[in-house]
């Protein structure tokens, strides 16, 4: 059972449709990527999810259940359109959003001040929010979602305005989450940071799931089957077709029944000394561009 | 709905709004710049008075053609002089020696009768260079010469009380029908019109002006959240209506706090004129107890409105177009002041004591104007209508705001609206 599931969502507004009849499922403690372009029905399909909209077609189920307020005070979302009493003290406004996801007001004091301290904003805490930078104002959205330690937490662009330290930062407060067995969606253009978090992904393109799953057995599923061996034999003088690699190597293109690990083998079989040897995987960018870029 | 959800938006929204330099100007700098005000200027007027009070009361008179009977004029210093309401009028004979008396400043005025006074009238009234332009119209020194004139001219001529009532042909003893009866009561007609209607108007535009201005918070909060883009934040924690009625209950409660503040000037304004003015000032006692009642069904009725309407607005700007229109429905009495006034408990009173939108207001107006002609069933049943409207705006209200608070950047369709509302 998925921590978030739907089941052949479909919303529209006005006579556009923005989602049709998308199936996907968020399970318990991974990172979740969800894709797409600008447009596509992400948000959309975030704020069906939370409540914040009611889908026209199909059902939505929230820790097993329509999704209701109990559910909701154990999910915290960052919009990517980011919202803050910008005339609210820091502190003040952690602790009215702690207090409206159901904490009395002690423990909403003590968990702004926790996570204030986590997030290096200690010393602003009684300042007004619209005397903070953008990316400290991010900073203290981020802890605002996550002060109550949710067991669902839906981060749309995270990382937008963040400079590579704080990157780092909400990188490490995320994979810390995925190590105590919360679960974490994570919407980005960032398809570095998607490779490097998420466990699965689904990509949405005009409305529509065009690919959902694993992440690794996705970019395996988009790679060509080349490898690039770093060697100091001559590998054209041993007769294989290969081409020099930007990264050093050599970019093999195997046959279409040789696998990665055989090919290797065979390579130390033939003598050829081996310096380092990597399987080209598809990176995100190129399988975003490829599924999405067509259209557009 | 869950109590300590609403109660966290409604302490939260009261902060925001009383920890404001405006709120708190407004709210408790108002009264204290009108006492100031009001102090200055009594102060002043005093102080004018008092000065006016130290300067010479003495006039002179130049009786020339002899119509002014001397025999009132008693001699004193060397002088004849006729005193009468704290003015000495003092004859002389000699217009020169009268000049001299008013250059010295002995005199504050001279008034010489003209020799063809019987044929003109005339008389020259002929103040020195220090009296103040116009003085004399502030002083009784003019209608006293008219009632010496007079008197003299008809001396001998009539009987002495029909002379009386040549001078003064009618006295009038105002009096008012109670509900108990005549009830007589020396009352100027100007200080009646004053009690009759200041009280009345000062607390209904303080009723009106706090229901506004606590309305007016509600539409500047939904738009600030819609604005800065928080609703989502919210909406993924409480749901529309939590957030409905903890925006009512802590607003409302910064406009009670103001609206206490105000009345409180008027209760002590009220008790200060009522211990000084017992015997002509009927303080509007019922009307003072209720408004805090009315105050708080109509604010939570206007306030239902106006969230789900501002709700509907992609900004500041169009919330307050959106929301004029319940303003303009609560400000129609004001509008008809004079008519409620006039006549508090006809037909346009009683009507608009039976509509939502006008009632508090009406209500307030009528119980301070005329208590007596208001029956308590007509109050009553103005409350149990304001009660059952606010129990229907607050249902219409959160539906229609949470349509309007979800859909951000487009405004939802009037079909749209009808298909949540209902």
């Amino acid at each position: 059972m998925g921590i978030l599931e739907y089941h052949a969502v479909g919303k529209q507004f006005g006579g556009r449709t923005a989602l049709r009849d998308v199936s996907l499922e968020v399970q318990v403690g991974e990172v979740f990527g969800l894709l797409g372009p600008n447009g596509a029905g992400k948000t959309t399909l975030i704020r069906i999810g939370l409540d914040i909209l009611r889908a026209d077609e199909g059902a939505v189920m929230l820790f097993g259940a329509a999704p209701n307020q109990g559910a909701l005070d154990r999910t915290a979302y960052l919009p990517e359109e980011r919202g803050v009493y910008r005339r609210a003290k820091v502190r003040d406004l952690l602790v009215y959003l702690g207090k409206l996801k159901g904490f009395g007001r002690k423990p909403a004091a003590e968990a702004a001040d926790g996570w204030l301290d986590r997030v290096g904003l200690s010393q602003v805490a009684d300042q007004r929010v619209e005397s903070l930078s953008k990316g400290m104002t991010q900073k203290v959205q981020i802890a605002a979602c996550l002060m109550t330690d949710p067991e669902l937490c839906v981060l749309d662009e995270p990382f937008s305005g963040l400079d590579p330290v704080n990157v780092g930062l909400v990188t490490g407060l995320i994979e810390e989450r995925r190590a105590r067995g919360r679960t974490t969606v994570l919407s980005t253009h960032m398809m570095h940071q998607v490779e490097a978090l998420c466990d699965r992904v689904a990509l949405v393109h005009r409305g529509v799931l065009v690919e959902y799953g694993q992440l690794d057995e996705i970019r395996r599923r988009y790679s060509p089957n080349e490898v690039i061996v770093w060697t100091r034999t001559d590998l054209l003088a041993l007769g294989v077709t290969a081409t020099r690699h930007k990264a050093g190597g050599w970019r093999v293109e195997l046959p279409a029944r040789e696998t990665a690990a055989g090919y290797l083998d065979a390579l130390v079989r033939n003598g050829v000394q081996i310096e380092r040897y990597e399987p080209l995987v598809a990176r995100m960018d190129d399988i975003f561009v490829r599924l999405v870029g067509g259209g557009r | 709905m869950r109590v300590k959800r609403v109660a966290a938006v409604a302490r939260f929204e009261f902060l925001a709004v009383v920890k404001r330099w405006s709120y708190l100007i407004a709210t408790f700098g108002l009264p204290i710049f009108l006492a100031v005000v009001s102090g200055t200027v009594l102060g002043v007027q005093t102080y004018f008075l008092t000065q006016r009070a130290e300067e010479s009361s003495a006039f002179g008179l130049v009786d020339g053609p002899g119509v002014v009977d001397a025999s009132r004029f008693e001699p004193r210093d060397g002088e004849k002089v006729w005193t009468s309401e704290a003015s000495d009028v003092v004859l002389y004979d000699d217009e020169e020696d009268a000049i001299g008396a008013l250059e010295s400043g002995r005199l504050r005025a001279l008034y010489v009768i003209a020799d063809d006074y019987l044929q003109s009238g005339q008389i020259r009234a002929i103040q020195s260079e220090k009296t103040p332009l116009l003085s004399m119209r502030g002083t009784k020194v003019e209608p006293l010469l008219r009632s010496l004139l007079r008197k003299s001219l008809l001396e001998g001529r009539l009987d002495e009380d029909v002379q009386e009532r040549v001078i003064a042909p009618a006295v009038f003893v105002r009096a008012r029908l109670g509900p108990d009866g005549v009830e007589v009561s020396e009352v100027d007609e100007a200080l009646d019109l004053l009690v009759r209607t200041t009280i009345p108007l000062f607390l209904g535009v303080l009723l009106l002006t706090a229901l506004l201005s606590a309305s007016g918070y509600l539409v500047q909060t939904v738009a600030t959240d819609k604005e800065s883009k928080i609703v989502e934040v919210l909406l993924s924690s409480v749901t529309p209506e939590e957030i409905l009625a903890g925006k009512l209950f802590g607003l409302g409660a910064a406009g009670l706090v103001q609206f206490a503040a105000w009345t409180s000037m008027v209760i002590f304004v009220a008790l200060s004129a009522s211990a000084a003015l017992t015997a002509v000032i009927a303080v509007p006692w019922s009307a003072l107890a209720l408004s805090p009642i009315l105050f708080v069904l109509g604010y939570v009725f206007l306030g239902s409105l106006m969230l789900a309407t501002a709700a509907l607005g992609a900004n500041a700007a169009e919330s307050q177009k959106l929301t004029m229109g319940w303003a303009m429905l609560a400000i129609l009495p004001l509008m008809v002041l004079v008519v409620l006034l006039e006549d508090p408990n006809g037909l346009l009173g009683q009507v608009m004591t039976w509509i939502p939108f006008t009632s508090p207001l009406t209500v307030i107006i009528r119980l301070a104007v005329e208590p007596s002609g208001t029956a308590w069933w007509e109050v009553a049943g103005a409350i149990v209508v304001l009660i059952l409207s606010t129990w229907l705006a607050i249902r219409v209200g959160a539906r229609l705001f949470r349509v309007g608070f979800l859909l951000t950047g487009s405004r939802p369709s009037l079909a749209e609206l009808w298909r949540q509302a209902k």
